[in-house]
């Protein structure tokens, strides 16, 4: 509820509270200063008046009556006092004060409870040792007088309270009046309005919120302008296949030789099989994009691998390409002892490294997402068995070196120049050459997917001037 | 008539150019804008079909130095791109006409006979000359409005010669506006066109200026 209430009652009802903690903070104090003060002044006039009355005493008691003095003033019934001859005949004391002696002591300052009122008394002999002079005043006479003023101090503030309130209000809501400013901006947008919000006028505390707003804007729009760029490419890739589809049809209709019209026919749906795939990229490069860099999950990229290679050697075979995978145990043997050995010699690693099964087991092991790994894998080996001439081998390794795993893809086609290597990771660009059956796309997918597993995208020549080698590396 | 078809998409143009050769014309298809900017410099082409997304060369850049170097040649661009923008930037850049893909294989064959038409000088559909009417659309002769039956060489060549009646053409111009790259042309095929041709309207249509060429007498009215 707190967290909901409004910012300037939060503010209002705080500076309030501290104001009248202050005030009363200062009222006790001077309740307590004044208490003080009081003792030693009022102290001092009982000393005081003793030492007039020892004065008195000691010249013209015996002309006294032995009766009591008269009332002088409002507080006088406050103040009492007795004079004892010899210390046990009551000679004199005033209309308040008891028969009975008002304390015990003989000197000095005493503290009494005569009647449930409480006395401070002041005690002492005259020169002659004749009388006992007490000289009392009621304790509560201090209270009051300490109270009083500290109740004056209080009283200004059970009307000031309200009007300060009132101030308080007033200045609250012209202070906060960027913020509402701010606030009604924000209101009055346009849903797809994602400029910035101008901070050039608005309060310090009011910066830090307004910057991490329009970096939110700013993100929002470039991820809209990327999907809006998206929808249009896919809708503009989409049309050649299907102008080819429509052509070929047309084509096949007005074909006056069979061959001719099979031939368009072949085509016709060689071109619907085109557009389903470049449909199918288009939906996993829209799902890899709108992915966030959180997927782990222990992966073995050599099962991965397995699996993916499995699936393609059938289309692979059919091309005349063999697909190999050269990963786990022996090529991470091989990295650990830096040897030099022609790809071709594989040494189980039973034989040379004495280790546990789970060592050989983790060997592979990436964080990702199993499916979209094998996604990328897959576009890699379509990519490697379209341009490698049949008769050849694509090869897939995997080698664990310096805490990073590689998954590198080589193959022995015609690669790529390195001028045009950055852009065969564009959308939709297609190298010169390359039949048309490809989507354009398979590169992007490859390195969105790198992009979400924090792997770096590397490509080189698999030997000099030769094949491509896509080399895909997981850092831990 | 020859046409050049520039497009990189592999299906697409096999398709155009089958589809363009039903119509009856001899098609070169170049792959990227670079081979098409080396083919209009050397081939006499009645009209060009040119994509816009091209490799090397884009399809616009290949239409600028078409028209830097004052080719009248009629050029119609096939694009994806469906924004008036890019119309306009296709049509400024110096192109006659557009089709968006996808499109219609008729709708093409015909724009290009229009584009062809107008190209050279004629405003009306048909040819005619000398009682000899030429429907390119319909792929049809009439002479003496009775229907003549022609092969796809043989139109192709009296549509050639009846468009620059009045001018001789040599055989090489008339072999280089029939047949596409990669045809193969026999020695005489020339003038075996024509012996059938004469033979099917009548002899004195195309008359043989000897070592030079062909020519077509023009009407006297026209």
């Amino acid at each position: 509820m707190w967290q909901r209430a409004s910012l300037k009652q939060r503010l209002l009802a705080l500076v309030l509270a501290a104001i009248t903690l202050v005030w009363l903070g200062a009222a006790a104090f001077t309740y307590l200063d004044a208490r003080e003060e009081f003792d030693g002044v009022l102290d001092a006039h009982l000393a005081q008046a003793a030492a007039l009355l020892v004065v008195q005493a000691s010249h013209d008691l015996d002309e006294l009556e032995t009766e009591h003095a008269p009332l002088l003033h409002k507080y006088a019934r406050r103040v009492a006092f007795q004079v004892w001859e010899k210390g046990h005949q009551l000679r004199l004391h005033s209309a308040n004060a008891p028969q009975q002696p008002l304390t015990n002591k003989e000197h000095g300052f005493s503290d009494t409870t005569i009647d449930t009122h409480r006395w401070r008394v002041f005690s002492t002999w005259d020169e002659s040792g004749e009388y006992l002079i007490h000289v009392a005043e009621r304790a509560d006479v201090r209270d009051e007088l300490a109270r009083d003023i500290a109740g004056n101090l209080l009283r200004p503030l059970w009307f000031s309270l309200p009007l300060l309130a009132l101030l308080l209000w007033i200045a609250v809501l012209r202070g906060l009046r960027p913020l509402d400013r701010l606030a009604r901006d924000v209101e009055q947008r346009e849903p797809d309005n994602l400029a910035a919000l101008d901070a050039s006028s608005a309060p310090r505390e009011v910066v830090p919120l307004i910057e991490r707003l329009n970096r939110l804007f700013s993100r929002i729009d470039a991820s809209m302008q990327k999907e809006r760029r998206f929808t249009a490419d896919a809708a503009h890739e989409l049309r050649t296949p299907i102008a080819a589809i429509k052509a070929q049809a047309q084509v096949a209709r007005s074909a006056s030789a069979e061959a001719e019209r099979l031939h368009a026919l072949d085509n016709a749906i060689l071109g619907c099989d085109r557009a389903a795939h470049l449909i199918e990229q288009l939906l996993t490069l829209a799902r890899v994009d709108t992915l966030e860099r959180n997927v782990a999950e222990p992966c073995q990229l050599r099962d991965i691998a397995a699996e993916t290679i499995a699936a393609l050697a059938p289309v692979a075979l059919e091309k005349g390409v063999r697909l190999e995978l050269l990963a786990g145990d022996e090529t991470t043997v091989r990295a650990r002892h830096g040897e030099a050995e022609p790809s071709g010699a594989r040494v189980p690693a039973s034989h040379l490294l004495p280790q546990s099964a789970d060592y050989a087991s983790n060997v592979s092991e990436v964080h990702g997402n199993p499916e979209l790994l094998r996604v990328l894998l897959r576009n890699l080996l379509d990519n490697a068995v379209k341009h490698t001439p049949p008769g050849t081998s694509v090869q897939v390794s995997i080698v664990r070196e310096h805490g990073t795993t590689s998954l590198s893809v080589s193959d022995n086609g015609p690669g790529i120049p390195e001028q045009e290597r950055d852009k065969v990771l564009e959308r939709f660009y297609r190298p010169l050459g390359m039949q048309a059956s490809g989507s354009g796309l398979g590169l992007s997918i490859v390195k969105r997917i790198a992009e979400v597993h924090d792997a770096s995208l590397q490509m080189a020549p698999t030997s000099e001037n030769h094949g491509l080698r896509v080399t895909v590396a997981f850092k831990h | 008539m020859r046409i050049l078809v520039v497009e990189d998409d592999a299906l697409l143009g096999d398709a155009i150019q089958a589809g363009l050769k039903q119509s009856g014309y001899a098609v070169d298809w170049m792959k990227d804008g670079a081979s098409a900017e080396q083919a209009l410099a050397t081939e006499p082409y009645a009209a060009v079909v040119l994509d816009l997304g091209l490799p090397r060369l884009s399809g616009l850049e290949v239409l600028r130095r078409l028209r830097g170097r004052n080719a009248p040649l009629p050029v119609l661009i096939l694009t994806a791109m469906d924004t008036v923008d890019d119309r306009i930037k296709g049509l400024d850049a110096g192109a006659d006409d557009y089709l968006i893909k996808p499109f219609d294989m008729g709708e093409l064959a015909a724009r290009l006979r229009a584009l062809i038409r107008r190209a050279s000088g004629k405003s009306e559909p048909f040819l005619e000359v000398a009682g000899v009417r030429l429907d390119p659309a319909a792929h049809r002769v009439l002479y003496r409005d009775r229907p003549v039956e022609l092969s796809t060489r043989e139109f192709a060549l009296l549509h050639a010669l009846m468009l620059n009646a009045g001018k001789v053409l040599s055989r090489a111009q008339l072999e280089e506006q029939l047949y596409a790259w990669g045809d193969e042309i026999e020695s005489n095929a020339v003038e075996v066109h024509i012996h059938h041709l004469r033979r099917k309207l009548f002899p004195e249509l195309i008359e043989t200026i000897r070592g030079v060429g062909y020519l077509m007498p023009r009407d006297k009215g026209a």
